[in-house]
C-alpha cells in the first residue's frame, strides 16, 4: 500500500508539474510533506534526504553569478564581442553561439541567456535581419555548453553530486563529446540558414547600419557606470573559483565549500558596491526549495524498494554497457525534450547507483556521461525543454520577437535527434 | 531600398533621442569610418556609386536629418572630384575616404567650438536659466561657462525620464546648481527665470525649428510673460532644400491600461514639435548670433550655395 501511495505522490506532482498548475517548487515542497505526511518518511528521514551539497553549490554559485553580473563585466565582454564581429551574420552567430557556449559552461543558462538575447537581437533586428535563428542558436549553445562542466547545467550539479566526480572530471569526460555535438550543431545551423549568414562586406550601406547599431550598442553601455574595482574583484573571484574546483582534489575541499568560499568571499570584497541583501534576492530560492523538495520526493520513492526493482530489472535485461548507456541517453534525451529533466535525473540517480551495484567488475561511470549527455542536450528539442528556452523565448517576444512552439520545433526536433546520435556515436567509440 | 530608408529612420530616430542630433551626426561619421574599412567592394567607383546611393538613403529618411545631408553631401563632392575614375589601390583609396570623413569630423567639432566662442557673448552672470530638452548643445555652451568661472543656476523643466536625466547627470558632473520642476507647473517659476536655453534637430527653410516635443508650448509660454529665448544650433544642421510636405513629426499611439481597473484608452505621443524661429530672441550660431531677419537672409544664401530640392 505504502509502495502505491510513494508512487501515486511522486507521479501526481511531476504530473502537476508538466501541466505547470502551481508553481513547481510549491509542487515538490507539497510531495515532500506528504511523503512525512503519510508516513513513507520520517521528518528525520526527509531531512536527511535532501542534498545540502548539492543546495549549497547551487547557492554559492547563483551569488558568485550575480555578483560578477552586477559589476558589468559579461555586459563589457558582450559589446566587445558584437565590435569585433563588424556586423558580419556569420561572425556575429559564431561569436556569440561559442560566447554563450562558454559562459553557460560557468554561469547558470538562465542567466547567459539573459546576456546574450536582447544584445544579438538589438543588434540583428536593428540590421533588418531575422532573430529567430540567433535565438535558436543562443538556446542551443546554452544548453549545449552547460553539459560539460559540473557548474554548466542543475542536472549535472545533481550528477556531479551523486556520482562524486569532481570539476576536472565531468571537462574530462564530457569535452570530447561536447566538441563534436558542438561542431555538428554549428554546421547544421550554418547550412540551414546560409542564406541568411552571408556576408555583407561588400554592401556599404548595410555595413553602416551594422556600425551604427554596434557604435549605439557600445554608447548605450559606456553610459553606464562601471567601477574598475568591482569588475577586477568579481573577474578575480570568479576565476579563483574556478581555479578552485580545477584543483579540488589537491585542495581536498568539496564543491559547495568552494563555491560558498568564493560567493563569501566575493560578497565582503564588494561588500561597498553592492547590498548583500540585494544579492540574496537574486538567488533562486524557489529553485533551491524545488530541488530540496525534489531530494525527499525521491527518497520516499526509494525507500518503498522500485527504484532499485527498476535497477534490478535494467542491470539483468544486458550485460552491454553500450545499450546500457543507449537506453539512459535517449530516455533522458527524450524526455528532457518535453519534460522538465531535473525530476527525472533525480529520479535516475538511485537507478543508476542500484546498476552499479548490481553490475560488478565493469566501469559503469558511462551511465552517467549519458544520462548527463541526455538530459542537458535533450533539453533543445523544445521550447519547454529546458529553462534557458523558456527564458530566451520569452525576452525574445518581450523584444518584439514571437517564436511558437513549432517554429521552435520544426529546426530543434530534428536538430536534437542528430546531437543525440552524435553522442551515441561517442559512446560507441568509448566503449569499443 | 525603401527597406533600408526604413532601416535608417528607425534607427537615427532613436539615436536622436538619446544622444541628440550633433553626436548622432558624429556617431553616423564614425560608423562610416568602419564600414569603409570593412568594404570589400570591387574598386573605387564601386564605392563611390555605393556611397551615392547611401547618400540618397540617408537623405530620405524621416525625419530628414540636415546635418547628416550636409556632411554627405559634402563628402560626396569630394570623393567625386578627388577619388572617382582614378587608379589607386585599396589601400591608398580607403586612406583618403577616411581622410575625408575625419576632416568633416574635425569641421563638426570645430563648429561647436565656434558656436561656444559666440555663445560667450551672452550675459549669462547671476541668472536663472531654464532648459528643457536634452540639447548636447546647450549642455556643453553651460559646462563652458561653468568652466570660466561664471555664476549662474539652471532650473531643468522635466520631461520624458531619460531625457530629464541626461540633463540631470551633465549639470551635476559639471558642478552647475540646479532644480527639477515638472514642465507642466513652470507658471510658478516663471519670475524666476531669466532666460531659456534650448536646442533644436534642424532649421527649415519655413524658418520653424524641429525640436523636442513639449518646447513649443513652453517657449510660448514664457513668450507670454517676456522672458527671452535663445536657440543655439549649428548651421550644419540647417535643412537646405525646400519643404514639401510635414515629414518631421511622428506619432506613436499605444493602447494603455488603466493601473488599477479594466479601462483601455489610446496613448498619443509625437516625436517632435515645430517651433517658430519668431520666438527666439537670438539665435547662436557658428556663425554669430543672428535675429530672426538676418537668421532669414543667412539660410537663404546658405541654401543656394548647398540647396538642393527634395
Amino acid at each position: 500500500m505504502i509502495t502505491y501511495i510513494a508512487l501515486g505522490i511522486f507521479a501526481l506532482s511531476f504530473i502537476f508539474i508538466v501541466l505547470e498548475l502551481y508553481d513547481k517548487s510549491l509542487i515538490a515542497l507539497s510531495g515532500a510533506l506528504l511523503m512525512v505526511i503519510f508516513g513513507i518518511l520520517s521528518p528525520e528521514e526527509a531531512v536527511a534526504a535532501v542534498d545540502f551539497e548539492t543546495i549549497l553549490l547551487l547557492l554559492g554559485m547563483m551569488l558568485i553569478v550575480h555578483i560578477a553580473s552586477s559589476s558589468g563585466i559579461f555586459a563589457w565582454l558582450n559589446v566587445r564581442i558584437a565590435s569585433f564581429t563588424k556586423g558580419n551574420p556569420m561572425a556575429i552567430f559564431l561569436l556569440f553561439s561559442l560566447c554563450t557556449a562558454v559562459f553557460s559552461a560557468f554561469l547558470d543558462n538562465v542567466t547567459t541567456v539573459l546576456l546574450i538575447v536582447p544584445l544579438t537581437i538589438e543588434l540583428v533586428r536593428g540590421m533588418g535581419k531575422d532573430p529567430r535563428p540567433y535565438v535558436f542558436a543562443t538556446i542551443f549553445f546554452a544548453n549545449i555548453g552547460g553539459a560539460v562542466s559540473l557548474i554548466g547545467d542543475p542536472s549535472n550539479i545533481i550528477i556531479g553530486g551523486a556520482s562524486s566526480f569532481n570539476f576536472v572530471q565531468f571537462l574530462q569526460n564530457m569535452s570530447v563529446p561536447i566538441f563534436f555535438v558542438t561542431l555538428f550543431t554549428l554546421g547544421v545551423f550554418i547550412l540551414v540558414n546560409r542564406k541568411k549568414f552571408k556576408p555583407i562586406a561588400n554592401d556599404l550601406a548595410e555595413l553602416t547600419i551594422a556600425n551604427v547599431i554596434i557604435q549605439k550598442i557600445k554608447t548605450k553601455f559606456i553610459k553606464r557606470t562601471i567601477h574598475k574595482d568591482f569588475v577586477y574583484k568579481a573577474l578575480s573571484i570568479l576565476l579563483l573559483t574556478l581555479l578552485g574546483f580545477v584543483l579540488q582534489e589537491f585542495l581536498g575541499l568539496p564543491n559547495y565549500v568552494i563555491a560558498f568560499t568564493g560567493a563569501i568571499l566575493l560578497g565582503l570584497l564588494t561588500s561597498k558596491r553592492l547590498s548583500i541583501h540585494e544579492s540574496l534576492k537574486s538567488v533562486e530560492w524557489p529553485t533551491l526549495l524545488f530541488f530540496s523538495g525534489l531530494f525527499i520526493m525521491v527518497a520516499g520513492v526509494e525507500k518503498t524498494g522500485i527504484l532499485s526493482a527498476v535497477s534490478n530489472t535494467i542491470a539483468h535485461s544486458t550485460s552491454d554497457m553500450f545499450l546500457l548507456s543507449l537506453i539512459v541517453l535517449w530516455s533522458a534525451g527524450l524526455i528532457s525534450m518535453v519534460l522538465d529533466n531535473i525530476p527525472f535525473v533525480t529520479i535516475m540517480v538511485p537507478v543508476i547507483l542500484g546498476i552499479q551495484a548490481e553490475v560488478v567488475g565493469a566501469d559503469t561511470s558511462i551511465l552517467w556521461w549519458a544520462l548527463s549527455m541526455g538530459a542537458c542536450l535533450g533539453g533543445n528539442g523544445t521550447v519547454i525543454g529546458g529553462s534557458a528556452n523558456v527564458v530566451a523565448i520569452g525576452m525574445a517576444k518581450k523584444h518584439g520577437v514571437n517564436i511558437s512552439f513549432l517554429q521552435y520545433a520544426k529546426f530543434s526536433v530534428p536538430t536534437t535527434i542528430g546531437v543525440l546520435t552524435v553522442c551515441s556515436i561517442y559512446l560507441f567509440f568509448r566503449l569499443n | 531600398m525603401q527597406a533600408k530608408i526604413d532601416i535608417f529612420s528607425k534607427l537615427l530616430r532613436e539615436l536622436e533621442t538619446e544622444l541628440g542630433t550633433h553626436d548622432v551626426a558624429k556617431l553616423m561619421l564614425q560608423s562610416l569610418i568602419e564600414s569603409v574599412k570593412g568594404f570589400k567592394g570591387k574598386n573605387v567607383d564601386d564605392f563611390c556609386e555605393q556611397f551615392a546611393r547611401l547618400e540618397k538613403i540617408i537623405s530620405s529618411t524621416e525625419p530628414k536629418f540636415g546635418i547628416l545631408n550636409y556632411h554627405f553631401l559634402n563628402l560626396r563632392e569630394l570623393f567625386d572630384h578627388e577619388i572617382k575614375s582614378k587608379t589607386f589601390d585599396v589601400k591608398k583609396w580607403k586612406h583618403l575616404v577616411i581622410k575625408s570623413i575625419e576632416k568633416i569630423l574635425k569641421k563638426s567639432n570645430q563648429e561647436k567650438e565656434d558656436l561656444i566662442e559666440f555663445a560667450d557673448k551672452l550675459n549669462i552672470e547671476g541668472k536663472t536659466i531654464l532648459i528643457h530638452d536634452h540639447s548636447h548643445t546647450v549642455q556643453d555652451v553651460l559646462a563652458h561657462y561653468k568652466n570660466q568661472g561664471k555664476n549662474f543656476k539652471v532650473v531643468i523643466a522635466e520631461q520624458d525620464f531619460e531625457k530629464t536625466h541626461s540633463n540631470i547627470e551633465r549639470m551635476h558632473s559639471a558642478g552647475i546648481p540646479f532644480e527639477v520642476v515638472p514642465a507642466y507647473m513652470l507658471s510658478h517659476v516663471h519670475e524666476q527665470i531669466d532666460m531659456l536655453f534650448f536646442g533644436a534637430l534642424t532649421l527649415k527653410d519655413t524658418m520653424n525649428f524641429v525640436m523636442d516635443p513639449g518646447t513649443h508650448s513652453i517657449i510660448s509660454e514664457f513668450n507670454v510673460v517676456h522672458v527671452p529665448v535663445y536657440m543655439f544650433i549649428g548651421t550644419s544642421k540647417f535643412s537646405l532644400w525646400k519643404s514639401q510636405r510635414r515629414s518631421e513629426i511622428f506619432i506613436h499611439r499605444h493602447t494603455m491600461k488603466h493601473h488599477a481597473q479594466e479601462i483601455e484608452y489610446e496613448r498619443i505621443k509625437y516625436s517632435h514639435d515645430r517651433v517658430p524661429a519668431e520666438l527666439f530672441a537670438k539665435i547662436v550660431t557658428n556663425n554669430g548670433i543672428f535675429t530672426l531677419e538676418k537668421l532669414k537672409v543667412f539660410f537663404d544664401e546658405m541654401m543656394t550655395k548647398f540647396g538642393k530640392k527634395e
